[in-house]
């Protein structure tokens, strides 16, 4: 009978405020909406820069005066690098098949020699492919005796950095924005509800209800709300995702990955709404009641 | 029973709503509390179901005291004691069976027993048949034979009512006045705060008169009563 009682002061509640809900609930489902888009960018970009690190190669020229014996002291002296997983030695010969085989010309038909210098192709582990480290490796490595040039692209990484970091920040701080606006929304949508029926929680009081009883309605009209935009989120990644992850397949994420997203885009609307009405409805019940 | 001892009450910094009163209301009994709009009668009755707690001195009422109970024995105490209003205090929105089983929901009770014990109420009362209409619709006689219906849903040791005849003509107010003493013929106290002279004049019942928030001294009370009740008529 409790539990019915509440439920039905629930979906009163919902029903007499219905365009503050309404507004409420379209706030959740936008700040939601953005909040998974941010999510999926971040994700996407953090791919890219793990996929472009995990393939960054570093190359080692070597002086053209430096014979192949030195070379083989200076692969001797990178090994000793613990930072290094891999490294291939190309020769001068082995750089002009490459060239031909990129361009489809021989070089020694072009130029009558081959200018191509001897080279190291360098991977790091990947921890250490972060520009600060790369600088440094650089700057050591150059100054070996036998070494012409240190290349690798840092650029696009340092790029493609500064844009995730960017991205990060901004959506943590639109995240903020966004969670107290929500937050404003349905405090106000529980402060009319509240207010529409001060009457009743006092003759409530006066009866000697107990105080969960009657904030459970208020509690369950924000958890609803969140439910009800959540739900709507989650309904716009499916179908965002259903016209979007052809087009561009770096959003096609593992089954379980976007599952989770969906999943947990409802239980972020829930708990939003849940905490928010909980905070907020003791506030204006004693409000309320101490106004009498 | 309830004891006041000392009580007095001051809203914020308005000394004086009630000064020194003490009293004690015995079980069974059914007292009348008679005084001038402002003498103070509602501000004793809202201590006696600790609406507010006295500034200064102690009530106590059956096994609680004002002066350390917590806000959850509040709730305890206000279950049994049954409370009508001048304004009825009913959610007009509401069914007149959703009104009056409100206390039982409150305390969980089953859907089978609080429709037998609402629909033997409103036998009672006489509104059997208005069970599934709004209280909004209904007359304001009848609104507080309601609210004594809801009062009386936990069987409390005692009813305080407020003015309960306030808004009510000459045949309502008689009819919730033999509401109210059926109810004491059942062993119930009732406490009635009222300044209608006419209609409790020729009842038996123990009387306390008020006048600006203090309790008129027994050999007083008499001859000034009388004087007062003669003196109000008058005016009326």
């Amino acid at each position: 009978m409790k539990f019915l009682f509440v439920l039905r002061q629930t979906f009163n509640n919902l029903w007499r405020e219905r365009t503050p809900v309404l507004a409420t609930i379209l706030t959740i489902f936008i700040a939601l909406t953005i909040l998974i888009a941010l999510f999926e960018l971040s994700w996407v970009l953090y791919n890219q820069l793990y996929e472009l690190k995990r393939n960054l190669v570093v190359e080692v020229y070597l002086k053209p005066s430096v014979p192949a014996d030195e070379a083989e002291q200076v692969r001797e002296k990178l090994k000793a690098y613990r930072t290094i997983e891999r490294i291939r030695y190309i020769s001068k010969a082995t750089a002009a098949d490459i060239f031909e085989e990129e361009f489809g010309e021989n070089i020694m038909d072009i130029l009558d020699e081959n200018p191509l210098p001897t080279s190291f192709e360098i991977r790091l582990k990947s921890s250490f492919n972060h520009p600060e480290y790369l600088s440094v490796f650089k700057k050591q490595v150059e100054a070996m005796p036998e070494v012409d040039e240190v290349h690798y692209r840092h650029s696009v990484i340092e790029k493609l950095e500064n844009v995730t970091e960017a991205v990060v920040m901004a959506g943590i701080f639109i995240l903020i924005i966004l969670v107290l606006a929500m937050n404003l929304l349905i405090r106000n949508t529980i402060k009319l509800s509240v207010y529409a029926r001060q009457r009743q929680i006092m003759i409530m009081k006066i009866l000697g209800s107990g105080n969960l009883l009657i904030r459970m309605p208020f509690i369950l009209e924000g958890a609803f709300e969140g439910l009800v935009g959540g739900i709507f989120s989650a309904a716009g990644l499916i179908v965002a995702h259903r016209f979007l992850a052809s087009t561009f397949p770096l959003l096609n994420f593992p089954a379980r990955v976007y599952q989770l997203l969906w999943i947990n885009t409802v239980i972020l609307g829930i708990v939003i709404g849940l905490l928010t009405s909980a905070a907020s409805t003791g506030h204006f019940i004693n409000k309320v009641y101490s106004k009498k | 029973m309830i004891q006041f001892s000392h009580v007095t009450v001051n809203y914020g910094y308005v000394p004086g709503a009630l000064k020194d009163i003490n009293l004690q209301l015995r079980d069974g009994d059914f007292t009348l509390i008679l005084g001038p709009t402002g003498s103070g009668k509602s501000t004793l009755l809202r201590l006696i179901y600790m609406d507010i707690l006295p500034s200064g001195g102690v009530v106590k009422v059956g096994k609680w005291s004002s002066y350390r109970i917590t806000p959850r024995q509040i709730n305890l105490l206000r279950r049994n004691i049954g409370v009508v209003f001048q304004d009825f205090k009913l959610i007009e929105n509401m069914s007149v069976f959703d009104n009056v089983s409100l206390p039982l929901v409150i305390e969980g009770y089953r859907r089978k027993y609080v429709k037998r014990v609402v629909n033997t109420l409103l036998d009672e009362v006489g509104l059997l048949h208005c069970g599934d209409q709004r209280a909004s619709t209904l007359s304001l006689g009848e609104k507080q034979r309601v609210a004594i219906a809801r009062a009386m849903t936990r069987n409390p040791f005692i009813v305080i009512a407020d003015e309960p005849t306030g808004n009510l003509d000459r045949e309502a107010s008689e009819n919730v006045l033999s509401l109210l003493q059926r109810i004491h013929g059942n062993g119930t106290s009732v406490l009635m705060a009222t300044h209608d002279y006419e209609l409790i004049k020729d009842t038996p019942y123990k009387r306390i008169y008020m006048e600006n928030g203090q309790v008129l001294p027994p050999d007083r009370t008499m001859n000034i009563g009388k004087q007062r009740i003669r003196l109000l008529t008058k005016q009326e």
